[in-house]
């Protein structure tokens, strides 16, 4: 601490360079990455229960040579609209709460906005299509359709949203992160795991990589942030 | 017949050197530090100022002071539980200020340093 006043002025240079240090050091003390991350994996978990047990409701009817169905997983939508909502709320106040003990104010409210909107984006985008374009069996969407659906699947739009806080926060680490995580997402892993499992758990290797990936990373920022700060 | 070398560049005419803008209240070390500092926290308290800036509490609040009185910061004054916490805003016309300092530094930055390359040759 210092009672010294302080010259007016100085090196043009070093103000600059002080100027950028203190943003830096702002922005550090204002993320608290771990917590999306965490609560985002949770929700990815908690997903699993929903696809396994929850209610499908059917539509079929025939068509030319056999029958045409509309399949929607009820409990699944439900659960998504419900948990990312929720996500999004803990996360926000979280964030708020953390940052404001160290005395410093936090962007996380677009991103909360921004992960709300796209899980409704990603419904309505989905029901719109398969309105538009039904499908009879054995045709498939598109390569560009299919991009688009996972894109904007609640898995893939958990992706997007952190992208968004990247960029709020100016986190390459987050950034980079994102980046993995959507190509994980996008790029679904397959070994020939669950193509004997039936309906209702071909998905779950899915579900339980995306959520470790979010855990892990949850995991590797809170350490991150540990050794960083000064004991 | 004229010198070449005393014939003011055309730039140098029309633009006023970039110190003759500078604001005096927003130049100055510790008040940059603040407006920085607000700006990316958007608000912030004053005990977190101080441990980043590291100066006494009276020191500060000289500096906030004339923030204040020149229009750059808002401050408020609030309760968490029994503690008192005192909050620092940026106001627009802060957000200006600071903008403008860091837009003349950089210009005064590249002007010392194309003054430096023609004093090289």
């Amino acid at each position: 601490m210092t009672t010294e006043s302080v010259p007016a002025g100085g090196d043009p240079r070093r103000l600059l360079s002080d100027a950028r240090d203190l943003a830096r050091r702002v922005r550090l003390d204002q993320r608290v990455t771990w917590l999306p991350l965490l609560v985002l994996a949770l929700m990815t978990f908690g997903a699993i229960p929903a696809y396994r047990y929850g209610r499908v409701i059917s539509d079929c009817h025939p068509a030319n040579d056999g029958q045409v169905c509309t399949v929607w997983l009820q409990t699944v939508t439900f659960y998504w609209l419900a948990a990312l909502v929720l996500a999004y709320v803990v996360i926000a106040g979280g964030y708020l709460r953390a940052a404001r003990a160290r005395g410093v104010d936090t962007r996380v409210l677009p991103y909360a906005v921004t992960g709300v909107a796209l899980i409704g984006l990603g419904f309505a985008f989905a029901a719109v299509w398969t309105h538009l374009n039904p499908l009879a069996y054995p045709e498939e969407p598109s390569a560009f359709a299919q991009f688009l659906f996972r894109l904007l699947d609640p898995p893939g739009a958990i992706g997007l949203a952190l992208l968004v806080l990247a960029w709020l926060e100016r986190h390459v680490a987050l950034l980079l992160f994102t980046l993995g995580y959507l190509a994980v997402v996008l790029v679904p892993i397959n070994f020939g795991w669950g193509a004997h499992w039936g309906p209702h758990t071909w998905f779950i290797p899915q579900l339980v990589i995306n959520g470790s990936a979010l855990l892990l990373g949850s995991a590797g920022f809170t350490l991150a942030q540990r050794l960083r700060r000064p004991r | 017949m004229t010198d070449a070398a005393d014939t003011p560049e055309p730039d140098e005419i029309e633009s006023p050197h970039p110190v003759t803008g500078l604001d005096d209240v927003v130049h100055q070390r510790v008040r940059l530090g603040i407006l920085t500092i607000a700006h990316e926290a958007r608000r912030v308290e004053f005990g977190y100022l101080r441990t980043q800036l590291e100066l006494t509490a009276g020191n500060l609040s000289q500096h906030l002071s004339v923030l204040e009185t020149a229009g750059l910061v808002q401050v408020e004054k609030g309760y968490a539980g029994r503690r008192g916490r005192t909050w620092i805003t940026l106001t627009s016309a802060g957000n200006t200020a600071l903008a403008d300092e860091i837009g003349r530094l950089k210009l005064l930055i590249a002007r010392v340093e194309t003054t430096d390359t023609q004093d090289d040759r």
